[in-house]
């Protein structure tokens, strides 16, 4: 089972035009719109920050249940967690860009804005990069740490890296819980800063956990058509496409519960959010598809077990999911910061070079170590895996 | 109407397995197989399909509708009332209570179906055919009327069964 992998020529090269699509398109906004290049630059630093993080969660969620099925595939979200020291600089590149996202940002705005002012001591530039550090160096030290324990067991093998490795991902569980949901409050929520929803960063949360998932599933799906994961089968099938089912739900249901209250409530505060989200110039057909792409899809293509199981289909189902975050990022960041709607080259482009920096960091992590955990206790448990 | 069974009593899962395959092999019909624990190759290959899940879907879609149906007759038709301004019609509040009673009316009657089909309602007594098979046991059972009864025989006594019984029931299995 020792095997490494080597990323090919057209790999690196593939990569590496989409990161220069990237920049082209960040050049080009920055260069037209500042304000639009800095919600591209935020959009997709939350996206594949969401996805590393959630692989991460995955992985650890995957250790605390003591699930033997997915035993084989845990180099995958290892790799993915790997992309957090390169999101931490993205993000550190994000800081000047805070003036042009952050209504609150502006002393006087808040001036002028008691509401503004009274949240002022927490919604401060400073405060708010110090917050953004402490989220970062707790995650990329829980990100090293499962890593290293994980490489450990490669080399001595035993229960003792395992049980390790456990507990590690209780911690991080439990950090990455509270961090994350700040996160999203700082970065997303704060946007429309007098709005505020208490559903706001577990919907979030639970949508970077869901769309990790979906991307690991894809990953394996995309390196077994290369010959990698040969014990791949029905049932490994199965139980990804259980994990997206069940997360689509749980993000439709706080999805749904966020609007239906703020609907029902009634409130003109709560309503501003939605108002311009459903009536506006544009948004309405986003603010749909967010709920058609991310929850309606998968929840019905994915309940028959014999589509579930079926490689054709989650293959088809999940390039709809990863737009489907972006959308879903889209119509939460957009209409607060740019306030017209736009979609051309620039959020595409920046998105593809995002995407291809991803991959590059990734397969390259996924180079680093064997591909499959040789000495975890649950390989042969994977391997064989029938439900 | 009664019938006649033929019990084969295998304390391993091994042994099991091997009897399962060889009467496969000789195309005897097997009448069920009980198992203190699920064994993955005889529940696909027995051959009976449970059906419980479409019924299921189709419960949990009709009831759905029932319960959407029933709100909009209440809430629109027979008794509008003004709530706070909203539309009588206030069809994302009606989901909620959707949600939920489509999943009480599918556990209840998949629950119902399941028992019905199983034939457990009460007063009608299930025949235990063999005590260890509610045990530590893994009990093959043929119908006797429907096999070959010698070579049936032959077969579970050289594949390692412990124990070969017959027995009378007065329902089917």
């Amino acid at each position: 089972m020792e095997e490494k992998i080597k990323l090919s020529g057209i790999y690196i090269t593939g990569t590496l035009l989409m990161i220069g699509v990237g920049i082209a398109a960040v050049l080009i906004s920055f260069l037209q719109d500042p304000g639009r290049g800095w919600a591209n630059v935020l959009l997709n630093n939350v996206y594949f920050v969401s996805l590393s993080v959630g692989a991460l969660l995955f992985l650890s969620i995957q250790r605390v249940t003591h699930s033997g099925w997915s035993a084989g595939f845990i180099r995958v979200p290892e790799a993915m967690g790997g992309f957090l020291p390169v999101a931490a600089l993205l993000f550190l590149l994000m800081i000047p860009g805070a003036n042009a996202l952050y209504h609150w940002s502006h002393a006087e705005a808040v001036a002028r804005d008691p509401l503004l002012a009274h949240k002022a001591p927490y919604l401060n530039l400073p405060f708010w990069i110090i917050r953004m550090a402490v989220y970062f160096a707790l995650w990329i030290l829980m990100a090293v740490l499962l890593r290293r324990i994980s490489l450990r067991e490669d080399r001595e093998g035993g229960l003792g890296p395992f049980r390790r490795g456990e507990l590690y991902s209780r911690i991080f569980i439990f950090i990455v819980i509270l961090t994350f949901s700040l996160a999203m409050i700082d970065w997303i929520m704060s946007i429309d800063a007098h709005w505020y929803s208490t559903i706001f960063a577990v919907k979030n949360f639970v949508a970077a956990f869901h769309h990790a998932s979906i991307v690991i599933a894809f990953t394996v799906l995309l390196m077994n058509r290369r010959g990698y994961f040969p014990f791949l089968n029905k049932s490994h099938l199965g139980d990804f496409s259980r994990y997206i089912f069940m997360l689509c739900i749980i993000w439709g249901y706080f999805w749904f519960a966020e609007f239906m209250l703020i609907w029902y409530g009634n409130i003109p505060e709560e309503t501003a959010y939605f108002i311009p989200r459903i009536r506006g110039e544009g948004w309405a057909f986003f603010f749909y598809a967010n709920i058609a792409i991310n929850w309606l899809l998968p929840f019905v293509l994915l309940m028959p077990l014999a589509l579930a199981r079926n490689k054709t289909v989650l293959k088809i189902v999940i390039p709809f999911l990863i737009a489907g975050q972006f959308i879903d990022l889209y119509i939460q960041i957009f209409p607060g910061t740019l306030g017209t709607q736009v979609l051309g080259f620039q959020e595409i482009g920046t998105f593809v070079g995002y995407a291809g920096l991803f991959m590059l960091v990734t397969g390259y992590m996924l180079t680093r170590a064997n591909l499959y955990p040789v000495n975890h206790p649950f390989l042969e448990e994977s391997r064989a895996h029938h439900t | 109407m009664g019938s006649a069974y033929i019990l084969g009593v295998y304390a391993q899962e091994e042994s099991l397995l091997a009897a399962f395959r060889k009467l496969k092999e000789e195309k005897i019909e097997i009448a069920d197989v009980f198992m203190p624990f699920p064994v993955h190759e005889v529940l696909q290959n027995l051959g009976r399909k449970s059906r419980i899940t479409i019924v299921g879907w189709f419960f949990g879609f009709f009831s759905a509708l029932a319960v959407l149906a029933f709100l909009f007759y209440t809430a629109v038709i027979d008794w509008p009332l003004n709530y706070g301004g909203k539309p009588s019609n206030a069809f994302p509040s009606f989901l909620v209570v959707t949600i939920v009673l489509t999943i009480f009316s599918i556990t209840i009657l998949s629950l119902f179906t399941f028992s019905m089909r199983a034939g457990l309602w009460p007063g009608n007594e299930k025949p235990i055919f063999h005590e260890r098979a509610t045990d530590d046991s893994f009990v093959i059972l043929l119908d006797k009327t429907k096999v070959d009864t010698e070579r049936a025989i032959r077969i579970m006594k050289e594949t390692g069964a412990i124990e070969i019984t017959e027995k009378q029931t007065g329902q089917k299995a």
